[in-house]
């Protein structure tokens, strides 16, 4: 009976010294294995529930053959190593790091350089990965897969990792909730963070940089999304955020900077957007007019080029007490909000919605008359369209 | 040449227009960027109130400059001194004034709160703009006689500038907006050098737009080096043309 409790074991393997995949054979469930050096071997299959601890300086090289560590057990931890050669394929799915079906496993302080995929968890519940530098092929992002991907996954944590030059940075189908906080995504051909058919989940205090098309959440409820910044996604259709076919969305206190569209929202309901500060965006905000139900306030729109767009009547939404540096009032009874509605869908704006490469126009004196205007005089611009109790001074100084 | 041009600008300085002008120009600057807080939203103002300004200012100023002088054109004409030396240097000290103007009363401003690539490219925009609008002014002055009638041409030339060319622009582009003219649209718009200063600004102010998906196309052809030169060349060539034409009317010109 003593014997079954087996006290955990501790195995050191020096590189060169024999295969990880015979120590891995050798230990039991809750022992720990110490890797010093560069290992190169093919895919090895953690089975049981093991620790496996990277001496500084430790590599896990698949020599690119398929998949790198493929995790099966439960409670896996994998700490400490810098990974290499998963496969690029066409056909297959190949990870640095992939755990099938399985529960609570931690990945942390590891390193992956230029593996097709980084890590992959489907079908796990409670998984934690966290601290860790995941780094794309600059050269070859075309053909890179996702840097950290979770399909049909549960309760995760991605907390503090840096993904770079992947296709999507983060990638979550039908994960449910789960946090992501603190990650930095940068320069991901397609999205920094993709969220598809993800319900209860919420990130926040991320960094999304320079990613081909900026973020997007599609398809999903019930997500909270704050204090994160979307900076510089640039291009035809790259957005800071995209938001398509959400319900019951709350966007609270987020950054949007230098995007070419801040944030995009495409058939939501119920989405809540407070205390977000959209800055030299070309587009801060454009908002469907298929939206219902979705409340704008306590914003701040400084320096856009459009503050906000829209493709027909918005009578079922509400924006009111937003901060618009275009805003030409005044405040007579001292409460801290304009006594005249302030309406941010200009002229300028409708005439480039209709006729693109008006944007020729912009800033000058001309549209600026005329911008005037169709503020004072709105002809063109929806009638519901407006901010009734604008905001004198930015919310956040 | 270098004495009128010396005469010339002690004439400018002395009659306070320019030290009026560079005023002017320092205290809607300083002024925006006073009590605009947000230094990106002063910096677009200020864009908007110079392209109309300071050319405005540039052409008014040179056509009751020269109408004013005309005595002492006149004047110099009898003496010994080629026609072209006249009216050389008197180009040349005007548009130095405006150059040391807009130096002290945009450069200043601009370098104090706004220091960067943007404010840079508005500074030489303005400049050149300011040059442009000095030689129209000449041209207009030396053509018509009659002072009042000069004013009221640069006036109006200036309102085609600012106003009436972009009005034009844009109807067109919606009369013609089902056929594919939009390789058009930048060329002609940039034709006019208010239109061509301020798309070089906007480029850079409204980058992120531009490189939505019609704007990456103006983003790519001006914004490159070529775009840049061609930018240079179209402004230099609005400076030249005026002043050939002026030089050209001056010669034969019955003072």
């Amino acid at each position: 009976m003593l014997t079954g409790q087996a006290v955990a074991r501790v195995h050191l393997l020096r590189a060169g010294n024999g295969s990880l995949a015979a120590v891995i054979a050798r230990a039991e469930d809750r022992d720990t294995i110490v890797v010093a050096g560069a290992v190169r071997e093919g895919p090895i299959t953690i089975d049981r529930s093991l620790c496996l601890l990277g001496l500084p300086g430790a590599e896990i090289d698949g020599g690119g053959v398929g998949d790198v560590l493929v995790i099966t057990a439960p409670d896996v931890t994998v700490q400490g190593f810098t990974f290499r050669g998963a496969r690029f394929s066409n056909l297959y799915d190949n990870a640095a790091v992939k755990v099938n079906g399985s529960e609570r496993p931690v990945i942390r302080a590891n390193r992956f350089i230029g593996c097709f995929f980084a890590i992959y968890l489907s079908d796990v519940r409670g998984a934690v990965v966290e601290g860790n530098s995941v780094e794309g092929l600059p050269d070859e992002k075309d053909r890179m897969g996702n840097g950290i991907h979770l399909w049909k996954c549960g309760r995760a944590t991605i907390r503090r990792n840096l993904v770079r030059d992947h296709r999507d940075g983060i990638y979550f189908e039908f994960v449910t909730d789960s946090r992501i906080e603190d990650n930095l995504t940068q320069g991901n051909v397609r999205y920094g963070l993709h969220f598809m058919f993800s319900h209860r989940d919420s990130y926040e205090r991320n960094v999304f940089v320079d990613n081909g098309a900026g973020v997007a959440v599609m398809f999903s409820h019930h997500i909270g999304m704050r204090r994160n910044r979307f900076l510089h996604n640039r291009g035809g259709s790259a957005y800071g955020l995209l938001l398509k076919e959400i319900n019951d969305g709350e966007i609270t206190d987020n950054t949007f900077t230098d995007n070419t569209t801040g944030l995009m929202v495409d058939g939501c309901n119920r989405i809540k957007a407070e205390g977000n500060t959209f800055r030299t965006n070309g587009w801060a905000l454009r908002l469907f007019a298929n939206a219902t139900a979705c409340t704008f306030s306590g914003n701040s729109f400084q320096g856009n080029t459009f503050d906000v767009t829209t493709n027909g009547d918005l009578k079922l939404n509400t924006i009111e007490a937003n901060y618009w540096d275009r805003h030409i009032g005044y405040d007579l009874d001292r409460d801290g909000h304009g006594d005249v509605p302030h309406r941010p869908v200009g002229f300028f704006a409708l005439l480039v919605e209709r006729v693109p490469y008006a944007i020729v126009f912009s800033r000058s004196l001309f549209v600026a008359l005329l911008d005037r205007a169709e503020r004072v005089l709105p002809s063109l611009s929806p009638a519901d369209l407006k901010d009734d109790r604008p905001l004198m001074r930015p919310p956040h100084g | 040449m270098g004495k009128v041009l010396y005469y010339t600008l002690v004439d400018l300085a002395r009659n306070r227009s320019v030290v009026a002008f560079t005023a002017l120009i320092l205290a809607v600057a300083e002024g925006l960027f006073l009590v605009e807080a947000d230094p990106v939203k002063a910096l677009l103002s200020l864009v908007q109130v110079m392209l109309a300004l300071v050319p405005l200012v540039s052409l008014i100023l040179t056509v009751v400059h020269t109408y004013d002088t005309h005595e002492f054109t006149q004047l110099l004409a009898v003496q010994p001194i080629g026609r072209r030396a006249i009216l050389g240097g008197r180009i040349g000290a005007m548009a130095l004034a405006l150059l040391v103007a807009l130096l002290f009363g945009l450069g200043l401003p601009l370098t104090v709160h706004a220091p960067g690539s943007t404010s840079m490219v508005l500074l030489v925009a303005v400049v050149l703009l300011a040059w442009v609008h000095a030689a129209l002014g000449t041209l207009i002055a030396l053509v018509h006689r009659d002072k009042a009638r000069g004013v009221g041409v640069a006036l109006v030339a200036w309102a085609g500038f600012v106003l009436l060319y972009d009005a034009l622009l844009m109807a067109l582009l919606f009369a013609f907006s089902d056929r594919p003219i939009e390789p058009l649209v930048l060329p002609i718009a940039a034709l006019n050098p208010i239109d061509l200063a301020r798309i070089a600004i906007m480029i850079r102010v409204d980058l992120a737009a531009m490189m939505g998906y019609s704007g990456a196309v103006y983003q790519q052809m001006l914004g490159s080096g070529p775009g840049t030169a061609v930018a240079l060349g179209l402004m230099i060539a609005w400076i030249a043309w005026p002043t050939l034409m002026a030089f050209r009317v001056f010669r034969r010109k019955d003072l």
